[in-house]
């Protein structure tokens, strides 16, 4: 094992022990609070004002937000495992289900679309 | 604290499933084959034959899920990175998320009732189009089963983002921005890594799409759960 390695790996731990303090906190905050927003988003609100202040750089997080980011699928494969208790409903309601979340994803995809592109194209319209 | 064999091995398999499809990925292209898809189908087809419980499943990859809460706290980065693109096109982007999430519940919540679909399932489909660190509080609060929400947002993310290719093609939409935010609003994570294929702007506007959604849909519970 080299230097640089153990530096890195040194580094990932700490970034990643920041977000899993700002995240507890974030908790605590919200249980003294008596706030209905999870600990996550008030983790997250609490770092952007730290961003917000300049003190520190979102580089300085980038490798531990990073990869907490790109392996966000690994944290949430255990949930799916949640069909092993849904069998039957799922059997009954599959198609149903499955229909409803195509026919639904479709229109937001169609309205969020359409809504953008026309606000874009009246507001070029208007600053020209 | 004693170990147990059996649900360590659901740990390992599971983390292994998810490394092993991320490769087989990311080596051939072919979707089937990514960590969304093929991960789940190895563990379902490990778990059935042996009659394992989600409760069993869960008992030592249930800290896995937690890893979920640093997650939302590390989406500042890209929230912060992206700040200049919020600013100047705050008017398009905040009204995209706000109809698309509006059709999005009212679509599910409508749709639901026509077919006439158990009450835990209506409530469960709801927060859907969001991504999942949000998804999963969101339908604690709106009375649905967390789990089943994750299940419904690994469906919409897999239908999202092959619907979202197709709509590209046939759709006349000549801004970056809307196609972004078709992907970031309409298919959550899978969309993100659908827009970035798309382009480098896309990418940017989905992931930043994506995470405000997320919050616009946590804040806007209470009065979801009013109108309920």
């Amino acid at each position: 094992m080299n230097a640089a390695f153990l530096k890195k790996s040194l580094r990932l731990l700490a970034e990643l022990g920041v977000l899993l303090a700002l995240y507890l906190l974030g908790g605590l905050l919200a249980g003294w609070l008596d706030w209905p927003i999870p600990g996550g988003v008030i983790g997250m609100a609490l770092l952007l004002m730290v961003f917000a202040t300049g003190w520190v750089k979102p580089a300085t997080l980038q490798l531990g937000a990073g990869l907490l980011m790109a392996e966000m699928l690994l944290f949430f494969i255990p949930a799916l495992m949640s069909l092993l208790d849904y069998g039957t409903l799922l059997r009954d309601e599959g198609w149903r289900i499955l229909l409803v979340i195509g026919v639904s994803t479709l229109l937001v995809m169609l309205v969020t679309a359409f809504t953008v592109e026309w606000v874009c194209r009246w507001s070029m319209r208007h600053d020209a | 604290m004693t170990l147990e064999p059996m649900s360590l091995f659901w740990l390992a398999l599971t983390v292994l499933a998810y490394l092993g499809s991320r490769w087989l990925y990311r080596r051939t292209g072919r979707y089937l084959l990514s960590p969304l898809i093929l991960a789940p189908v190895v563990l379902l087809a490990v778990a059935v034959p042996l009659h394992t419980a989600y409760a069993e499943y869960a008992r030592n990859t249930h800290w896995l899920m937690a890893v979920l809460g640093p997650v939302t706290v590390a989406f500042a980065v890209p929230i912060w990175q992206q700040r200049a693109l919020l600013a100047r096109h705050w008017p398009a982007l905040g009204l995209g998320m706000l109809f698309g999430s509006a059709a999005s519940i009212g679509s599910s919540w409508a749709l639901a009732h026509a077919l006439s679909l158990d009450s835990a399932v209506s409530l469960s489909l709801l927060p859907r189009s969001i991504t999942t660190p949000f998804a999963m509080p969101l339908a604690q609060d709106l009375g649905g089963v967390p789990e089943l929400t994750a299940v419904f947002v690994m469906f919409t993310g897999v239908l999202g983002a092959m619907f979202g290719g197709v709509l590209l093609k046939y759709l006349p939409l000549r801004t970056p921005l809307a196609r972004g935010a078709l992907f970031g609003v309409g298919a959550h994570g899978a969309g993100v890594s659908r827009a970035h294929e798309v382009g480098g702007e896309e990418g940017s506007v989905a992931g930043l799409v994506m995470v405000l959604t997320g919050l616009l849909n946590l804040f806007a519970a209470p009065l979801l759960s009013a109108l309920l």
